[in-house]
């Protein structure tokens, strides 16, 4: 039988991304459950099934008898093209059916540029974007993820967001909206009312935002009983005993981080001023070393994948490391595993450890010093020296590694073009360390690469308050660069700065922003993350004809004083604290991580991980 | 180290895997198996393994073969039933067998049955004024690019097995290899061009057999 489906995939790249069925699926029969939840991921397949977030969410619900959860992501444009041709609507790769009617969809908001893609999915499926006109007869549409924190761009699609770890929310939504659909599903307040008592649970129409005269936020008040006025995140206390799959979905194709990953530990202990995972994610938890070689040998086993990653923000700072990595070599090396570690400080224990696992390929390693001179870095706190990079890479060099990448940001607050001209120095360092080694004690060919991003401020960040900088600034520094590097050795990349300037926009914006999103997505933005799809000159026409001045929200500095479009969402890490922080970014002066001293940033209310150890 | 011959069929569920994707998917189940593998030598060891004739995305078959090599020795049913425990829904490893050399050639299969449901407009009435044809001469994709081919030597058979309405089900065994291979779309262009009533349009195919000259393999 030839179906329409047939027809549709014949002609679209990539069929397998929309056929589902892989092994470890999770199928169920839709008449034996109560709550059928879509988890939408508002990019491609391949970016969404790298995604650990959707892998212990999605399990985590499928173990429950009443809910079956499916996945949902963004069509390539050519499967949209076809889809809208055919009247076919966005659907669930398990079952294949529309989530038109669905029970929930959650939304993870990764990235600040999936945010049109979010619109685009929903009029896919025939489900009107704004929350105010969805009725009962559409699902709920959540939300949750890094972007949650200062969801509110996006805050009129959502009828509720989540704030902080979900492997325990999501659960207790799902039991309030088995309990509202049993008595009838009257009205979708009643159940928004019954979650907004549920701690990290925030309902964004409980609210009313008000403005001042300038544009900024003057308040943000609950409007309705049962709202907090204030969210406060929710975390997994018990780490090492937390709610882990024992199982992974296999995909056909090749996806982005194809490779079983261990998540060893969750938040960072070293406080980059920059870095809102290192704030968000506080306190730093540990998964024990022997609970994570079980969960290790059961991935692999049931998926029979050939690579496993450990997933951190800093694996360095993992207690049981060598334990643990000892404990994984045996498992790897019997079965040639490949086992790859990532966000590893260079030192004598793993550069050992990488000579273990990487026996023969000598892949190229990559630092991160963030930025060009020891000033700066002070100012960012990357507690990193010039002295450890070098020292770091004369070690990969006499270990006969070539290829080493360097990243860095520019645009990084209180920034001089000495700070740019850094990078290249450094650089060019790096080049000393490879010549100054006897040739016969090095491998032949260096080669370097010096990448640069543009930085965005970001909410929860000690940062949360500068300036970013313009696109004629960052290409200026871009330029400065390009034209210190004198090495034919040394390879420079850069990042667009106009993706960076739209990050910057939603990354800060408040509710405003929600009609400039629907409005480009009418126009045809959608993709934003893919530079091929990427329509700046849209986004810009659409901001100038509502009236809205994008520079408000991302070029401009704040004070101190200023109501934040997220002031009323506690992630227990104090404002004050991060105000301290930004003046002893000022001042250059670097804070100690939380193993060394505590700095009392207000995490500690959790009373758990690092905050907790003796 | 012993090499099998492994027969395979795949369904509608995953016809859209391309061949490299499979490769790295019967990897991974051979792993889930605990089958050990013999891997190749040099600078990226990896397991040996060798399908016939791949077939093309989007078309499901009965009847697909590849030869493993792993290391020991295994009964053909229990390591049937044990790859059948790892593979994803909708592949089903149908036979196995344990070779000393050459004994089965995959490289020699040179003929295919297709089971063809097809889409057209017009009509088609008689296929055997069409095979009456001395020469079918269509374009050809080969190696080198596209150029001028007589098919009709490699069409062994080919018959109308059912018609509805605005569609027709063709059965034709036709020519796969190394020496000449041939693909149902190429005898559907072919039919377009010589029988003037027909014009297809969208088309499934089913791989129903292969066999080394009309002799099956396992």
């Amino acid at each position: 039988m030839i179906t329409l489906q047939d027809k549709i995939l014949s002609k679209v790249t990539k069929p397998t991304r929309y056929t589902g069925g892989e092994l470890n699926a999770v199928l169920k029969d839709p008449k034996s459950v109560d709550v059928r939840f879509g988890f939408c991921f508002a990019d491609t397949y391949e970016i969404a099934m790298s995604h650990l977030g959707l892998k212990i969410l999605y399990h985590s619900l499928n173990n429950r008898s009443d809910t079956w959860c499916e996945r949902v992501f963004a069509p390539w444009t050519d499967m949209e093209d076809e889809m809208r041709a055919h009247g076919m609507r966005l659907f669930a790769l398990e079952s294949g059916d529309e989530v038109t009617h669905f029970d929930m969809l959650g939304f993870t908001l990764q990235y600040e540029l999936c945010y049109s893609n979010i619109v685009n999915m929903l009029n896919l499926a025939g489900i009107p974007p704004l929350a105010s006109e969805r009725g009962e007869e559409y699902p709920i549409i959540c939300g949750g993820g890094p972007c949650a924190y200062n969801a509110e761009p996006v805050a009129d699609f959502f009828d509720f967001l989540m704030m902080g770890e979900g492997e325990d929310l999501i659960n207790e939504v799902t039991d309030e909206y088995a309990r509202w659909k049993k008595n009838g599903k009257k009205d979708k307040r009643d159940y928004l009312e019954a979650i907004a008592k549920i701690d990290g649970v925030y309902v964004p129409s409980f609210y009313d935002v008000e403005y001042n005269a300038d544009g900024t936020v003057k308040s943000v008040v609950p409007n309705n009983p049962n709202a907090k006025p204030r969210i406060k995140k929710r975390i997994m206390r018990d780490f090492d005993g937390a709610y882990t799959p024992e199982t992974i979905i296999v995909p056909f194709g090749e996806v982005v981080h194809d490779r079983v990953m261990l998540e060893i530990m969750r938040g960072c202990l070293r406080g980059c001023r920059f870095c809102q995972a290192g704030y968000i994610y506080r306190p730093q938890r540990e998964r024990s070393p022997q609970r994570l070689l079980g969960i290790a040998d059961s991935l692999l086993s049931c998926s029979g994948y050939d690579e496993i990653s450990l997933s951190s923000l800093s694996s360095s700072d993992y207690g049981g490391l060598r334990e643990l990595t000892d404990g994984l070599l045996d498992m790897t090396e019997q079965k040639k595993i490949g086992l790859s570690l990532p966000s590893l400080r260079i030192d004598n224990f793993s550069l050992e450890l990488m000579e273990k696992v990487q026996k023969v390929r000598k892949t190229g390693i990559t630092f991160a010093p963030e930025a060009g001179t020891q000033r700066l870095r002070d100012v960012i706190n990357k507690n990193i020296t010039e002295e450890d990079i070098l020292s770091s890479t004369k070690l990969l060099f006499e270990g006969g590694w070539t290829s080493v990448k360097l990243y860095f940001m520019i645009g990084l607050p209180t920034e001089t073009n000495e700070d740019v001209e850094g990078i290249a120095e450094l650089a060019q360092k790096v080049l000393g360390v490879y010549f100054g080694i006897p040739k016969e004690e090095r491998a032949k060919n260096i080669n370097i690469t010096v990448s640069t991003s543009s930085f965005v401020p970001k909410p929860f960040t000690a940062f949360q308050w500068a300036a970013q900088n313009s696109r004629e600034e960052l290409i200026e520094k871009q330029d400065l660069l390009k034209s210190s590097i004198k090495s034919k050795r040394i390879r420079y990349n850069w990042h667009d700065n106009k993706t960076s300037y739209l990050e910057g926009v939603f990354a800060r914006g408040d509710r405003r922003l929600s009609r400039v999103i629907l409005r480009a997505v009418e126009k045809g933005c959608k993709f934003d993350g893919w530079g091929e799809h990427f329509r700046f000159d849209l986004w810009m026409e659409t901001f100038e004809e509502l009236g809205i001045d994008p520079d408000f929200y991302n070029l401009r500095e704040r004070s101190y004083e200023e109501v934040l479009p997220w002031d009323h969402i506690d992630i227990g890490v104090t404002k004050l604290f991060l105000m301290k922080e930004n003046e002893k970014a000022k001042a250059a002066e670097t804070t100690p991580h939380c193993r060394e001293k505590c700095s009392g940033c207000g995490a500690a209310v959790w009373k758990t991980g690092v905050c907790t150890e003796k | 180290m012993s090499s099998y011959i492994l027969k395979y069929s795949r369904d509608e569920r995953v016809k859209y895997i391309s061949h490299l994707d499979f490769v790295r998917l019967f990897h991974r189940a051979v792993r889930r198996a605990d089958i050990p593998f013999v891997f190749s030598q040099g600078f990226n060891p990896h397991p040996i393994m060798t399908v016939a004739q791949p077939l093309s995305v989007g078309v499901t078959s009965d009847c697909e073969y590849m030869k493993v090599g792993f290391d020991g020795n295994f009964d053909e049913a229990e390591l049937c039933k044990g790859l059948n425990g790892a593979m994803p829904p909708g592949y089903e490893i149908k036979a196995a067998k344990k070779i000393n050399g050459k004994e089965i050639d995959l490289t020699k299969i040179n003929r295919a049955e297709y089971i063809v449901e097809a889409e057209y407009e017009g009509s088609i009435d008689d296929i055997k004024e069409f095979l009456a044809n001395k020469e079918l001469v269509v374009m050809k994709k080969t190696k080198s690019g596209e150029k001028e081919s007589d098919i009709r030597p490699y069409i062994y058979d080919l018959k109308i097995i059912d018609r509805q309405e605005g569609t027709v089900m063709l059965d034709m065994t036709i020519a796969v290899g190394s020496i000449y291979n041939l693909k149902p779309e190429t005898v559907l262009k072919a039919m377009e061009k010589y029988l003037p009533e027909f014009r297809p349009g969208f088309f499934a195919a089913h791989r129903k057999s292969m066999t080394i000259d009309g002799k099956e393999i396992l």
